[in-house]
């Protein structure tokens, strides 16, 4: 049984008399204790898709199981099973952080609501502040509240929503590292969105690209990165000349870039090829003061697979 | 429905009106203007007839603060959550409507009962006029229709705010009023134009007030309106219920519920 099961999910909206189809018949599996990442730009249909799995969103097509129940059948079950953290969402303003807290425990029957809340406070640093309203919370404390909210029932799914947005780089380090814990001591299957592709290559088993409303390729990120198979080499030479672009030129090289004492090129990551060109570079007289290897990124594959140069 | 959600849903409404000072306010401030507002304009038109209106004024705004308190209540503490852009949140929980519903028409009719008890005490010992001397059985019949029928009137306008967004959250604070000039609050149905009184009389609210100015004057219950007013608010509720929830079906459907969280 799958933590989440997702078939040809498909949700179009109206907007102005225009059908926009924000998710076009998607379909993927999240394994019990696994975070999965839906990676994507703005508009690709990540929210939309976590808003129909929180159930505040009804979708048009397509079937959703989350721990192996329909969530409109038992959405009681599910329900009480799940939970949701968004950076676009708020807790009630007029309510502290401590009193929201508790009143989300009390919808989910947490037993020792206390204890929970106060762990949740000390784990994102917000014990300080407990008693401040949420309407005179910066951003960035409102997000950590939202990431409290969502681990105040213990889910067994867990859907984040670009949860890390708003955060200094320091508290969303922090939050990745909760999130990392969190799944490995309670074995919480999440399902992680974000537009920061170095977060999700971080988190994440599983990663689908999305784009305009489709999954365009999903695999691990160590898989994805396999993708291409060039190293990016950039090399500043003491001196060029006219003879470094003949060299280039008689290796077969593919040269993205050629400046007064910069050559910028691909390279095969397997094999010796880098070595034997460095050696020929020595051998011919150029001399090197500096080199830097750029290893592929999962931001290089998703713009190659939306431009449908990597398949 | 489980209870525990229901009281966490109070216990929210409670932190709401706790660390609001407005929501505690309206529940004094309006009530007691009320109150004084139509006693002097009655002792001023008593100074000039021999008739003694004092018992129908006050009698009818005691009743009408049920309406206007119960009706705003549930529809304000559902709009707090769109202006809090925490409707989502409260919808992805296993929190269900029929809840939160019930949640908000407790907490209207806490703070119903608080507003009249209030004007109740100031009434009794500022202008002499005692609303429990009237036979008690009565006077809760008359307070029970004139609340169910405030409750029907919230969930209406739950339900337009689920169909229409924020753009007609005016009807919170207006529909109520509009109404009351057809209620008959302070009049007999027999003071209205024709054209007024076949709207009046369709309104269960008319016969509520009807009946209360019967029984302040000694008079009887008149259970013939009575009647019809129980089964019109028990209809108009059980309508309104649907109506929501085919709101919020449709809100969840066109992502409106997702653009207000």
């Amino acid at each position: 049984m799958y933590a989440i099961e997702v078939k040809n999910l498909g949700k179009a909206y109206t907007h102005k008399g225009k059908k926009i189809e924000a998710v076009k018949g998607i379909s993927f599996k999240i394994k019990k204790g696994e975070i999965y990442g839906l990676l994507g730009p703005n508009g690709a249909g990540k929210s939309t898709t976590i808003n129909i799995l929180s159930g505040t969103l009804l979708k048009d097509s397509g079937t959703v199981k989350i721990l192996g129940r329909d969530p409109d059948k038992d959405s009681e079950y599910v329900r009480n099973n799940i939970n949701v953290a968004s950076a676009y969402y708020s807790l009630p303003n007029a309510l502290t952080i401590y009193e929201n807290l508790k009143v989300f425990a009390k919808f989910y029957n947490v037993k020792n609501y206390k204890e929970k809340v106060n762990s949740l406070l000390e784990m994102f640093d917000l014990k300080g502040i407990k008693n401040k309203k949420t309407s005179a919370l910066s951003t960035g404390e409102r997000t950590r509240v939202s990431l409290c909210k969502g681990f105040i029932n213990d889910p067994k799914v867990l859907l984040l929503d670009e949860c890390t947005v708003g955060l200094d780089p320091d508290i969303a380090e922090k939050t990745r590292n909760i999130i990392k814990d969190y799944q490995k001591n309670q074995g919480v299957s999440i399902l992680f969105t974000s537009h920061y592709m170095y977060e999700v290559e971080e988190l994440c088993n599983n990663i689908s690209f999305l784009s305009e409303g489709k999954i365009l390729k999903t695999d691990s990120a160590e898989n994805l990165k396999k993708l291409i198979k060039n190293f990016t080499v950039e090399i500043d030479f003491i001196k060029t000349n006219r003879m470094l672009k003949n060299f280039f030129k008689e290796k077969g090289m593919d040269v993205l870039f050629m400046g007064k004492n910069t050559a910028i090129f691909e390279i095969s990551a397997s094999g010796d090829r880098l070595y034997k060109i460095l050696n020929s570079l020595f051998k011919r007289g150029f001399k090197i003061k500096d080199l830097r290897i750029k290893r592929p990124t999962l931001d290089d594959i998703f713009i190659k697979i939306s431009r449908g140069s990597v398949k | 429905m489980k209870f525990y959600r229901i009281n966490a849903l109070l216990l929210k409404t409670y932190y709401i009106s706790k660390n609001s000072l407005d929501r505690i306010f309206d529940i004094f401030y309006w009530p007691i203007i009320d109150l004084f507002l139509y006693s002097f304009a009655t002792l001023y038109i008593m100074s000039l007839s021999e008739i003694n209106l004092l018992s129908v004024f006050l009698g009818g705004i005691f009743l009408w603060s049920f309406i206007w308190r119960s009706s705003q209540d549930i529809a304000v503490f559902i709009l707090e959550d769109f202006w809090s852009r925490s409707l989502y949140y409260l919808f992805a929980s296993p929190v269900t409507i029929t809840e939160i519903m019930i949640s908000t028409m407790l907490i209207g009719m806490i703070r119903s009962i608080i507003s009249f008890l209030t004007m109740a005490t100031l009434g009794m010992l500022i202008f002499s006029f005692n609303i429990f001397s009237i036979d008690i059985l009565a006077l809760v019949l008359f307070i029970s229709i004139i609340m169910l029928f405030g409750w029907f009137i919230g969930i209406f306008v739950t339900a337009m705010m689920f169909r229409f967004g924020l753009r007609i959250q005016v009807l919170a604070w207006s529909l109520a009023f509009l109404i009351m000039p057809f209620s008959c609050v302070f009049y007999a149905l027999s003071a209205l134009p024709n054209w007024a009184q076949n709207i009046a009389v369709l309104l269960p609210t008319t016969h509520v007030f009807e009946s209360l100015r019967s029984v302040l004057n000694n008079g009887p219950i008149l259970w013939g309106g009575i009647a019809y007013s129980i089964s019109i608010t028990v209809l108009l509720l059980i309508i309104s219920s649907v109506f929501l929830g085919v709101s919020l079906k449709r809100a969840k459907k066109t992502g409106l519920l997702t653009r207000y969280s």
